[in-house]
């Protein structure tokens, strides 16, 4: 059920760790600005129940963290087992999909991010990739235009 | 009795609602198997374009998913040891053994039924057991329904990911996440910081997309490259003689799979490790040892993972409580749809409720022509590339976010979901009891608020409360033992009581 924990610290984690206890604090913080300690049952009680268990859970988490031995160097590093030159692509052009979808519309959009993702990740022809986008994009197109009639990004042309 | 047929055959007798539970299903199998696709993830992403439609072809479609779902995740486990779903793992530990022998289909083919099997026990138990549990929750007071929203979060939180801390810190997250927005007792605005676009509160759909969607993804890019294992399946159909040498087992192994599923908290995948666990124990003389193609191994975690579908839903339609994330996503969608699942849930709309145990009924017949036909099909599609899958999900995510309001916005904070929960998922913390505490916050919340008002905000009684009532009690007692079994005092006290039996 539980999964296996972690023997060695993973590249980052202590960063990662150390960036939720911050988060958990500020938003404790936030939660304390609603109403404070004014009553027991105003709109900032729950709030500020929920960020005081993160910040005593993410200190738990962060002190673990601290405690367990990190690989060696050679062996570990971020841009390889966490935020790979894959990751780092991918979501830059996420990114950009999402950002000119509302300029662009849903069909150019699609299948710019499309045809450049199949082509980084899978590395065939261009025109095999070209054809795959064009057929996937009508799919998705038909499926979702005509049987579940939602309405999909017009952008600005 | 008339009229419960009569609500419950609406789902057999239109066309329409058949072709969608069909449909569902037969997607549902393959988004189950298809490893990198998951039942969770599919069900976030339809809620969005399903929400325009009329409720019963929604609840059709999404009642096929789901049961397709978590039975298709055991077809990858027997032929690629992957499993499709976690509730699968258990499957692969007997399954792949049983391909590499050759004896692929016949597994497949004994799953399937066994499935099935587990399905109607699961959808018998919901429609016995629900409609005496609503009414015995509504005898269920605001304190008690806080105690189940926090009981639920801890027990997935505890269950899944690497540890307690990151579990709880995952709960509360959720809770936080579905705190913002206006409070809906005194409409003042919450974590708001002066935007308009933050008063109606962070959209849970995106949430759920960018977790189960976008963040998934994320994570499938670090096996992209891996190659598909081929395997040769002949003979699907199972024989009468291991149906019926396996029938009480399965039985048994669904009636744990119903009564784990019915748990706030606990799911398919602890309801099949713990019926695995079972048929080792009671399995005196296996043909062949676990764990290397037993087949009493197969039969029970299977039977149990469907059956605690049909359980599943008797917390969700009963107290609106989910079970776990894909029954979160699921009350979601009642949500959208302005329903309110909850003991007046059958009280207000039995209609919805026979509606729905007809449609599961609908369901479970499709997986067993869809699980015993199909299969060349099957291994084409499975072998999809990786490098085609990723790029899809992400562009159905973002236009199924896109979907719900026809607002950009939801999209960047799908996109921001997904990248804080794929280093989430990464350093070991499970975005289930995240999605789980945005659907129960505010419910908890709101109870929490209710009860300390009716206490007169003195905190003796709002805490004696827990003690002086019966139900209260109960949750009261299991909770603490949940948590003190998370504590190092835990332990000792098993030790403690170990020494004195054998002194």
């Amino acid at each position: 059920m539980m999964s296996e924990p972690a023997i060695s610290r993973r590249p980052g984690e202590l960063l990662f760790a150390l960036l939720l206890v911050v988060f958990s604090v500020s938003a404790f913080w936030q939660a304390y600005l609603i109403s404070g300690f004014s009553g027991k049952a105003t709109p900032g009680v729950f709030p500020m129940l929920a960020a005081g268990i993160m910040v005593v859970s993410g200190l738990m988490t962060l002190l673990s963290a601290a405690r367990m031995p990190k690989k060696p160097d050679d062996e570990s590093c971020f841009f390889v087992e966490v935020l790979s030159f894959n990751h780092f692509v991918l979501i830059v052009l996420v990114f950009g999909y999402v950002i000119l979808m509302p300029v662009l519309g849903f069909v150019i959009s699609s299948g710019l991010f499309l045809f450049c993702s199949f082509q980084f990740l899978w590395r065939k022809n261009p025109l095999v990739i070209l054809a795959l986008t064009a057929v996937t994009l009508a799919v998705i197109y038909i499926i979702f235009r005509e049987v579940f009639q939602i309405f999909l990004p017009q952008g600005h042309f | 009795m008339f009229e419960i047929m009569e609500f419950f055959s609406i789902a057999w007798t239109d066309p329409w609602l058949i072709f969608l539970t069909g449909a569902g299903t037969f997607a549902g199998i393959y988004v189950g198997a298809i490893p990198g696709l998951s039942v969770t993830m599919a069900t976030s992403i339809l809620i969005s374009f399903t929400f325009k439609w009329d409720v019963n072809e929604a609840l059709a479609l999404i009642s096929g998913v789901f049961f397709g779902g978590v039975y298709g995740g055991s077809r990858t486990a027997i032929l690629l040891n992957i499993p499709g779903a976690p509730s699968a793992i258990a499957t692969a530990i007997e399954g792949y053994p049983l391909a590499k022998r050759g004896e692929a289909g016949e597994a497949i083919g004994l799953t399937t039924v066994m499935s099935v099997l587990g399905g109607f026990v699961g959808i018998i138990a919901l429609a016995l057991f629900a409609p005496i549990i609503s009414k015995f929750a509504l005898m269920f007071q605001s304190r008690d329904y806080l105690l189940l929203g926090i009981i639920g979060i801890f027990l997935v939180g505890t269950l899944s990911g690497e540890s307690f801390a990151k579990g709880v810190f995952a709960g509360a997250l959720g809770v936080l996440i579905g705190m913002v927005g206006l409070d809906p007792m005194t409409a003042e605005g919450r974590f708001t910081f002066g935007s308009i676009h933050l008063l109606g509160g962070i959209p849970y759909v995106a949430a759920m997309i960018g977790f189960f969607g976008v963040a998934e993804a994320l994570v499938q890019l670090h096996t992209l490259n891996m190659p598909a294992i081929k395997q040769k399946i002949d003979r699907i159909i199972p024989k009468v003689s291991d149906i019926k040498k396996y029938f009480w087992l399965a039985m048994r192994a669904s009636g744990i799979g119903t009564i784990i599923g019915a748990l706030p908290g606990t799911g398919g995948d602890i309801a099949a490790l713990l019926a695995y666990d079972d048929a080792k124990r009671s399995t005196k003389n296996p043909e062949r040892p676990f764990g290397t193609g037993n087949r009493e191994g197969l039969v029970a975690p299977e039977a149990a993972n469907n059956a605690a579908v049909g359980g599943a839903h008797i917390p969700m339609l009963t107290l609106g409580i989910p079970g776990d994330a894909v029954t979160a996503v699921i009350i979601g969608a009642l949500f959208i749809h302005g329903l309110k699942p909850g003991p007046l849930l059958l009280v207000e709309t039995p209609h919805l409720f026979w509606f729905i145990v007809g449609s599961l009924t609908l369901a479970n017949v499709f997986l067993l022509v869809f699980g015993l036909t199909g299969i060349r099909m099957f291994t084409k599609i499975v072998e999809c590339p990786k490098a085609v899958l990723i790029p899809l999900i992400i562009v159905l995510s973002a236009v199924g976010t896109y979907a719900i309001q026809n607002n950009p916005v939801d999209v960047y904070w799908m996109l921001l979901f997904g990248v804080v929960g794929y280093f989430m998922k990464t350093y070991g913390f499970q975005v289930g009891p995240v999605i789980l505490g945005v659907i129960l916050g505010p419910m908890m919340d709101s109870n929490y608020r209710r009860t300390m008002l009716r206490a007169r905000q003195d905190v003796g009684d709002f805490l004696w409360g827990f003690f002086s009532n019966p139900v209260s009690l109960i949750l009261t007692t299991g909770l603490v033992i949940m948590l003190l079994s998370q504590t190092p005092l835990w332990q000792l006290l098993l030790r403690k009581l170990r020494v004195n039996k054998y002194s």
